[in-house]
């Protein structure tokens, strides 16, 4: 069975060697938390440049495009009223419909994008010390049975961790 | 003058939710004042104009619009610069912008709200607003697409939904905060709202992410939302409303009184929720710097309104305009071009940019101005348009007088219960732009 050990840190620079170190002896199941983003623990985390949530982004703002160009062809052509010889299907108006069917499926699907990547809604009992929400940088490393728990300690210990506490399992 | 300490990380936490979780009897009053008058002012009056039908406003036969579509798009106008400045800003990531941003927002959103309101009253039976939505009637019949008040409809519901989710987004992680901060009943609360927040690497890098899309879309929709306002005049053929300059005269116009509302707003919360250390002088200085640039900008536009008016040779025009400078609402448009054209230039002096009771007042001079602003173009082109047998007069009643008034205290009453359920400076951005905790720096 798998246990949590978490390391408090009250310094930045402390709390990313910490997590480098302990990765570096083969600890790959980390959790870094942090009041603030920091893009020095993302690398630590493994976190790239970019993000699926792009994907969903790109994904709503085109089927929005589509779909608002599609509401409005459809609207007009369902129940024909041609007026002063204009035509049916017009690209002016419709293209601002799609215009913004176009920003607000973008916006959906990024929200979507945002949960499906990011975990959240999140409610289970999971490893967190509430001092991360203010000024404390926190790594839960997570130790089975192949790992040395005693290790992962004396990592963090060496590491400058105000405190190092065993949180067990999750 | 005393040298500014910066606050440390769980300073920033304290102070931010103490405007939250400890509330004093000012604040009961100027709540239940606020509410009071919302009801008394607008709910009221609106009810009376329900029974006894649109006819207790002052339009009339050639003055269809009114206050009620003016203030509409005074509102508009104000929710602008709120996302829109804070989305720009996020992007060009200027860090100013981290103590105001969340109040910005806010005012974004709830004179969204308050317009909404409006398109309610003015549409005089309200319980077919729902005609307004993309749906088919019970013949089949859609709305008309090619009409810019279904671009509105679209564009205002879009602005909405995106300026819910820019600014709800934006706040998870202090929600979190509060949920830690709490107890009880409001701890169950707002572990719902924030999600389950860590603050785990995973987290924030997914949520910069969405934030930064959310703002990429956030800036063309707020330069279209009120380019279509604007369409809603601008696409009649009606004199001194049909020109091409509308849409950037609204965007610009729209900017201009959202960022005079922001000063207004800062000045209040920096005022009676003590926060002082974190809305400072260089936000008011960026702010009157940002006002001043949008001045000259809608001084120009005016200017150019004229010229095209008077460019174009149509007797039409040449009425409408005269109608507008000199007629019965000339000195309102003296005001207006007072108010937003010359009493912002004092703001090119640093002295009156940096004093905050100074900037407090320009403010609101600036947004009375716009509010005029928004009344002469409703007020001075359906009466006047074309040949005098169909020039009218359009004069607001004590109905929609009243509706005015108390629109601003829904605004108020919004704001109010907003900065006791959201932390209104946000937490964990202001501490991005304090010193790092790093060993060597201290």
């Amino acid at each position: 069975m798998a246990s949590n050990i978490l390391g408090l840190f009250r310094y930045e620079e402390d709390f990313i060697d910490a997590a480098e170190r302990l990765k570096s002896a083969g600890y790959d199941e980390l959790t870094l938390m942090s009041p603030i983003p920091l893009h020095d623990a993302e690398k630590v985390a493994g976190l790239g440049k970019s993000s699926p949530v792009r994907r969903f982004s790109l994904a709503g703002a085109l089927l929005g495009a589509f779909g608002g160009f599609a509401l409005a062809t459809f609207s007009a052509t369902v129940f024909l009223l041609p007026t002063g010889g204009r035509s049916i299907i017009t690209f002016p108006p419709f293209l601002v419909i799609a215009y913004e069917m176009t920003i607000l499926l973008g916006v959906l699907f990024t929200l979507l994008g945002f949960h499906v990547v990011s975990g959240l809604p999140a409610w289970r009992d999971v490893p967190y010390v509430e001092d991360t929400n203010v000024d404390r940088f926190s790594v839960v490393v997570e130790v089975d049975e192949k790992s040395d728990p005693e290790a992962a300690r004396r990592i963090l210990d060496e590491g400058g961790a105000d405190e190092v506490r065993d949180l067990g399992e999750y | 003058m005393a040298e500014y300490q910066e606050p440390t990380y769980a300073e920033v936490n304290r102070d931010v939710l103490r405007t939250m979780l400890v509330t004093g009897p000012k604040y009961w009053t100027a709540l239940g004042i606020s509410m009071t008058v919302a009801v008394v002012c607008f709910f009221g009056p609106w009810f009376y104009q329900i029974h006894v039908g649109v006819g207790a406003a002052g339009m009339n036969r050639s003055a269809f619009w009114g206050t009620y579509l003016s203030n509409f798009i005074f509102w508009i106008g104000l929710s602008h610069s709120g996302t829109l400045l804070s989305a720009v800003l996020h992007i060009t990531q200027s860090s100013w912008r981290k103590a105001i941003y969340r109040s910005a927002e806010a005012m974004t959103l709830f004179s969204l709200v308050t317009a909404a309101f409006f398109v309610m009253v003015h549409v005089g039976r309200v319980w077919f607003v729902h005609w307004n939505f993309p749906v088919p009637n019970q013949m089949g019949l859609w709305p008309n697409f090619r009409s810019p008040l279904m671009f509105d409809v679209m564009a205002v519901t879009t602005y909405l939904t995106a300026s819910s989710i820019f600014i709800y987004m934006g706040s998870v992680p202090d929600f979190a905060a509060v949920r830690d901060a709490s107890t009880g009943m409001r701890r169950r609360l707002y572990t719902i709202f924030s999600f389950g927040w860590r603050g785990t690497q995973k987290e924030w890098h997914t949520l910069g992410w969405a934030y930064t899309f959310f703002a990429v879309f956030v800036i063309p929709l707020a330069v279209s939302v009120h380019s279509i306002v604007s369409w809603d005049f601008a696409m009649s053929i009606v004199p001194s409303l049909h020109q091409t300059i509308f849409a950037p005269y609204f965007v610009c116009g729209a900017i201009y009184s959202g960022t005079a509302g922001i000063v207004s707003v800062m000045f209040l919360l920096r005022k009676f929720l003590g926060l002082e250390r974190y809305i400072r002088e260089i936000h008011l200085d960026n702010l009157g710097k940002l006002l001043i640039t949008l001045s000259l900008i809608w001084t120009y536009i005016n200017i150019m309104e004229v010229f095209t008016g008077w460019f174009s040779g149509s007797s039409f025009e040449y009425e409408a305009m005269k109608f507008r400078m000199f007629g019965f609402y000339g000195p309102l448009y003296w005001e207006m071009l007072l108010f937003c054209a010359l009493v912002p230039l004092l703001m090119l002096f640093g002295k009156i940019r940096k004093n905050w009771r100074y900037m407090f007042i320009i403010s609101i001079l600036i947004n009375i101005g716009m509010l005029t602003e928004r009344f002469l173009i409703v007020a001075t082109s359906q009466p006047r348009k074309f040949l005098p047998d169909a020039f009218g007069f359009y004069f607001p009643s004590p109905v929609e007088i009243s509706i005015t008034v108390g629109s601003f205290a829904i605004f108020t009453t919004l704001f109010l219960v907003f900065v006791k359920w959201v932390p209104c400076v946000s937490i964990y951005e202001v501490k991005e732009t304090l010193q790092p905790l790093r060993k060597r720096a201290t």
